[in-house]
């Protein structure tokens, strides 16, 4: 093959991205070595005093560990859930074009707004949550003040709003499956749990890979919710990584400690990701078909 | 016993997800008192329906804001960061899915990773920096820059689903092309472009789900000209919240993307979609 | 195929057409100015059906009048303003940028944004020399952060016939920074105690009080009698009480990020502020943070006391919860802002004119943080009020149309309008002029209680009297040193640290702060405060 050729596949999608992100990325590296906050403005250079004091930072590293549990989590209960309503979507239901749309609409609403949506139910005061306790006789549950219901209802908000993207490409995953290893398992007599166990999971496993992994990344920016249910309370127990980022970012204009804890987000959201990346192929690989 | 638990299950989850979309449009029409009183729930019996929620965002003697420019802005905004996106997502897919690069020690790998890498950055911290990009280029404010600067968060997506996609299609199909003397510009225009409309499509949706429901970029890049419908909707939060006309907004903003999961589903039920994720 | 082709087409076409006919619908900005005559009858009615109701009145004689206004023209120029969603100051700048229009051909363009992005955005805007606005409104207490970046307001405006000429001195100095005028004061606030009458004058309650106490029923002289008060009458049924709400002994901001540092100061300023000491209430001399000494400490273990009384979901109330909880009737006292207290006022509130203001409690006891002893007060009581922060506005230095936008912001609060405005609850647009504080206006033209009006008016005359006053941190970093507080705080009200150890990070945090941001620039900046502290003149 001619020379030439593959780059012009890639390269113009490459640059333009680098267009758009090299100079933000590299003024981020580049503030965090500065003071800029509210009353410094621009390039000066302090040295390491942002990640030193970074270091020092527990409400920073907290929040991280929360990020842990949040986000693995509620990315779990959305695959296997996402799994689950494709499997039933793909056949064996009446009435499954109905309900693809319907289960598809939540990815489709504007996190921010269904937010304020999510507030409003689990509000305690005028909530339709504990307004629907109160009509069985049941007292009010503090959904939001207290650290259990208040984890409860994040992932509760979070699992509406993206369980419909696992549902979305699972379920054009197992669409697409060829059928013969299916006509196999029929002929050897499998049980339906026997051929989704040897059949069906393996053959959806890179697809799923796929799926989670960017899932994973977006739940690590964990923020709409977090924002707008508890602003990161009772005390600082919701509180995630991009949340105090936001805090400390834009409300308290700390603009180079900001980045500084972002950059170092950046970093280990990377090699997180890498090192899972490892894992899941390794798990695969034995399994695939 | 099975086919309880599955109707069960499916009862269930369609329940919880109607649930919130069933509040919010309610309490869409719900006046002020029944939203501060406390919950409420069956119209006519535990309230009066009206309009006042509705009234404030359509135009209109009661109208407190104009919803139907920034669903315009919305509108110009999306598209062009999807199509920015789909277009040069899809050929370094393609090239990603045929040829190999190298660059000391990185492969394809590393640089689909680079490519998705984008989404990670929590778009806070990079206000000031994409701020001044846009100022230099006189972008604040405009369409244009606001495309821009969602398309580094779109075609990471694009380029993800679609070398799944074209590594599923056969390499024969190019191949064949190419002996009949195209070149691999050709080909891919030519012969794998045809096949690739339903990946293209989902991609493309994605695009523009994510570019729709985008606030934060669109809060710090623009002012009054490029007011986005997020925006306008979130503005009207103010001292005391007007859940009513919160729940209104909301509705009428995912009208437009509701249409968007029929179209998903026709594509679904032909079973063209599936090639996109595989 | 068709089918399908027809509903893509739909998916994609109607967002098309709905926004088309945007543009065809939409109402070209009217052309020609209108003209006005001396004295003329200026009405809202004209500006949209929710100003209907809205009363009438006679154009005023200041120099920024409807009349004074109309003479000038500013065809062809545009201004460019960052204001407050609506309807808190979002609605009046709205309003009155068409008036603005009407009257002078201008063009004025009116961004929208909450109060997060108000701060945010005008400071990226000025930080990155980028001057994207004209007229930018603010809370008065981001003062210290943003002076550098206004441009003094011309005395033609602050005195003589101008429209903030009749500014209580309180005001006045509240939007002044070494000595020149910053700020368009085209609101006033502070915050006091409201308490509900159906049980403070109610024969039934008060016996009831005294058989559980020992003690004759009054408004809450201090903190102590507050949560008292609170505790006793928490779950009571007051004669009042509006059906099918549950009576709660408090409502106060809770929740950390949602203004909820106002409400903190308020509990600790008895305690902390001591009339005898001068020269710093929010730090020493020597830059040392006080948020942690025993008068803080102390006013935080009543904050965290209070928490037992407070409604359903009362730990994360941010104002506007506030205002909705306090308004509907849910509990027997409340503080801060006047939100709640109009929002009581109003012909359909559950509790009208059983409501009742009063100054903010003070304390039996005051630290002396030269001494480090407690003081006992002269009289018993310590009262310390807090002049919270109100909305305020400016022009910014870069604007190329200072005078148009000083027109405009002086048009926003001429006399006429800012008489209508008070009527309007939502506009967020309280009283501060020596004008507003007669009772007949609230009486007659509000249809308010006349006892309600006359306790609300003492309290103000009262804030005007006092000499010890708390002031907000009027320093560079005030978000910083206030968010840092706020979690300290929010952690001791989850129970998650003690106040001690609370208040204690969050001095240490107050120190990292300081040093961050400059500690020659805190001090200086900070002089403005005490000036302010300690009625330096």
């Amino acid at each position: 093959m001619k020379k030439g050729y593959p780059r012009f596949f890639l390269l113009p999608g490459l640059i333009l991205l680098i267009a758009i992100i090299i100079f933000p990325l590299l003024f981020t590296i580049r503030v965090t070595f500065s003071s800029w906050n509210v009353s410094q403005s621009g390039l000066n250079f302090i040295g390491g005093e942002n990640w030193s004091e970074m270091a020092r930072d527990v409400r920073y590293w907290g929040s991280l560990l929360r990020l842990f549990y949040l986000s693995f989590l509620t990315v779990a209960i959305q695959y296997v859930l996402g799994f689950a309503i494709a499997l039933f979507a793909w056949k064996g239901i009446a009435a499954r074009r109905f309900f693809r749309v319907l289960w598809l609409i939540p990815m489709m609403t504007t996190p921010s707004l269904m937010a304020i949506i999510w507030r409003s139910i689990f509000t305690e005061d005028i909530g339709a949550l504990n307004g629907l306790l109160n009509r069985v006789g049941l007292d009010p549950v503090n959904w939001l003040t207290e650290s259990g219901p208040a984890n409860f209802a994040i992932t509760i908000a979070e699992v509406w709003q993206w369980t419909p993207f696992m549902f979305l490409i699972l379920l054009a995953g197992l669409l697409s499956l060829p059928k013969e290893p299916f006509m196999a398992a029929a002929i050897d007599g499998a049980s339906a749990w026997k051929t989704f166990a040897r059949v069906t999971f393996p053959m959806m496993a890179p697809i799923s890979i796929g799926a989670i992994m960017i899932r994973l990344i977006d739940a690590s920016k964990i923020f709409d919710s977090v924002f707008t249910l508890t602003r990161g309370g009772p005390g600082n127990a919701t509180e995630t990584p991009a949340a105090y980022i936001f805090q400390r970012s834009l409300q308290d204009f700390q603009i180079a400690y900001g980045s500084t804890l972002a950059l170092t987000y950046l970093i280990l959201a990377i090699l997180t990701l890498t090192i899972i990346g490892k894992v899941f192929a390794r798990l695969s690989k034995p399994k695939g078909i | 016993m099975y086919k309880v638990l599955k109707a069960t299950f499916i009862t269930i989850w369609s329940l919880f997800v109607l649930f919130p979309i069933m509040w919010a449009i309610t309490t869409s029409f719900k006046p002020e008192a029944a939203v501060v009183n406390g919950a409420t729930f069956i119209p006519w019996l535990e309230f009066q329906p009206v309009l006042t929620g509705w009234k404030a965002i359509l135009p209109g003697p009661d109208s407190l804001t104009n919803l139907l420019t920034p669903t315009l802005n919305s509108f110009i905004v999306t598209a062009g960061a999807t199509a920015i996106s789909v277009a040069f997502g899809s050929l370094a897919a393609y090239g990603l899915s045929r040829f190999t690069y190298g660059w000391k020690k990185y492969s394809n790998a590393d640089i689909i990773f680079f490519f998705v890498s984008q989404r990670i950055m929590p778009p806070v911290v990079l206000a000031i920096p994409f701020f001044l990009v846009l100022k230099q280029l006189r972008l604040l404010d405009t369409h244009l820059g606001l495309i821009l600067v969602l398309t580094s968060g779109l075609m990471p997506i694009v380029v993800w689903l679609m070398v799944d996609f074209f590594n599923a299609l056969p390499r024969e199909i190019d191949e064949m092309a190419m002996l009949e003397g195209c070149n691999p510009i050709q080909a891919f225009f030519r012969t794998i472009l045809p096949l690739s409309k339903p990946g293209l499509t989902v991609a493309g949706m994605f695009c523009v789900i994510f570019g729709w429901n985008d606030i934060f970029f669109a809060l710090t890049l623009t002012a009054t000209k490029v007011l986005t419908l997020p925006v306008a909707v979130i503005a009207l939060n103010g001292t005391v919240t007007p859940y009513w006309i919160l729940a209104a907004s909301t509705v009428f903003s995912i009208i437009p993307l509701v249409g968007l999961a029929f179209v998903i589903e026709r594509f679904l039920s032909r079973g063209s979609l599936g090639g996109a994720v595989r | 195929m068709f089918t399908k082709k027809v509903k893509s087409l739909l998916a994609v076409g109607l967002p098309v057409v709905l926004a088309a006919s945007v543009v065809v619908i939409a109402p070209a900005s009217a052309g020609g100015k209108v003209t006005r005559t001396q004295g003329q009858e200026v009405s809202y009615a004209s500006y949209g059906a929710e100003y209907a109701n809205v009363a009438t009145t006679k154009d005023g004689d200041d120099s920024c009048s409807w009349y004074n206004t109309s003479k000038k023209d500013y065809s062809g120029k545009t201004l460019r303003v960052l204001t407050h969603a609506i309807p808190n100051m979002g609605k009046p700048t709205a309003l009155h940028a068409k008036q603005f229009e009407d009257l002078t051909g201008a063009k004025v363009e009116v961004e929208h944004v909450s109060f997060g992005d108000l701060y945010a955005k005008q400071l990226r805007s000025y930080q990155t020399d980028t001057n994207q606005y004209d007229v930018v409104f603010n809370g008065s207490y981001q003062i210290g952060d943003f002076q550098q970046y206004y441009a003094k307001v011309p005395d033609s405006i602050t005195k003589g016939n101008g429209s903030l000429a009749t500014l209580t001195p309180l005001y006045k100095a509240l939007y002044k920074w070494d000595g020149d005028t910053k700020l368009v004061g085209i609101d006033g606030d502070r915050h006091f105690l409201k308490y509900r009458t159906d049980v403070y004058e109610n024969a039934e309650a008060k016996a009831f009080y005294k058989k559980k106490t020992g003690k004759d029923l009054a408004f809450p002289k201090t903190w102590k009698e507050y949560n008292l008060h609170a505790k006793t009458f928490n779950g009571y049924k007051p004669a009042g009480q509006p059906a099918g709400v549950k009576f709660t002994g408090t409502t106060e901001i809770t929740q950390k990020g949602g203004l909820m540092f106002g409400a903190f100061i308020d509990r600790v300023a008895p305690y902390a502020k001591n009339p005898n000491v001068k020269g710093g209430f929010w730090f020493d001399e020597n830059m040392v943070p006080q948020v942690n000494n025993p008068g803080f400490v102390a006013g935080l273990t009543d904050f965290v006391d209070a928490t037992k009384y407070m409604p359903v979901g009362g730990k994360n109330f941010d104002l506007s919860k506030e205002i909705e909880s306090f308004g509907r009737g849910d509990s027997l006292l409340s503080y801060t802002w006047d939100d709640a207290w109009s929002k009581s006022n109003e012909p359909t509130s559950p509790i009208k004119n059983k409501v009742k203001a009063a100054p903010l409690p003070g304390a039996e006891k005051v630290w002396n943080r030269v001494t480090k002893k407690w003081d006992t007060p002269k009289g018993g009581i310590n009262y310390a009020p807090y002049i919270a922060w109100g909305w305020s506005s400016a022009v910014t230095a870069a604007s190329p149309q200072k005078q148009m936008a000083f027109d405009y912001l002086c048009f926003w609060g001429n006399q006429a309008n800012h008489k209508l405005d008070l009527t309007i609850g939502d506009m967020g647009v309280n009283p501060a002029r020596t004008e507003d504080f007669k009772s007949d206006f609230w009486v007659k033209e509000m249809n308010w209680g006349k006892p309600a009006v006359d306790s609300w008016l003492a309290t103000m005359q009262n804030y005007e009297k006092n000499t010890n006053r708390v002031f907000d941190l009027r320093v560079p970093g005030v978000s910083d040193y206030m968010t840092a507080l706020e979690n300290a705080v929010a952690k001791a009200l989850a129970g998650q640290a003690t106040p001690q150890k609370a208040l204690d990070e969050a001095a240490k945090e107050w120190n990292a702060i300081t040093k961050r941001v400059g500690i020659t620039k805190v001090k200086s900046a900070y002089q403005n405060v005490i000036a302010l502290e300690d009625n330096i003149k």
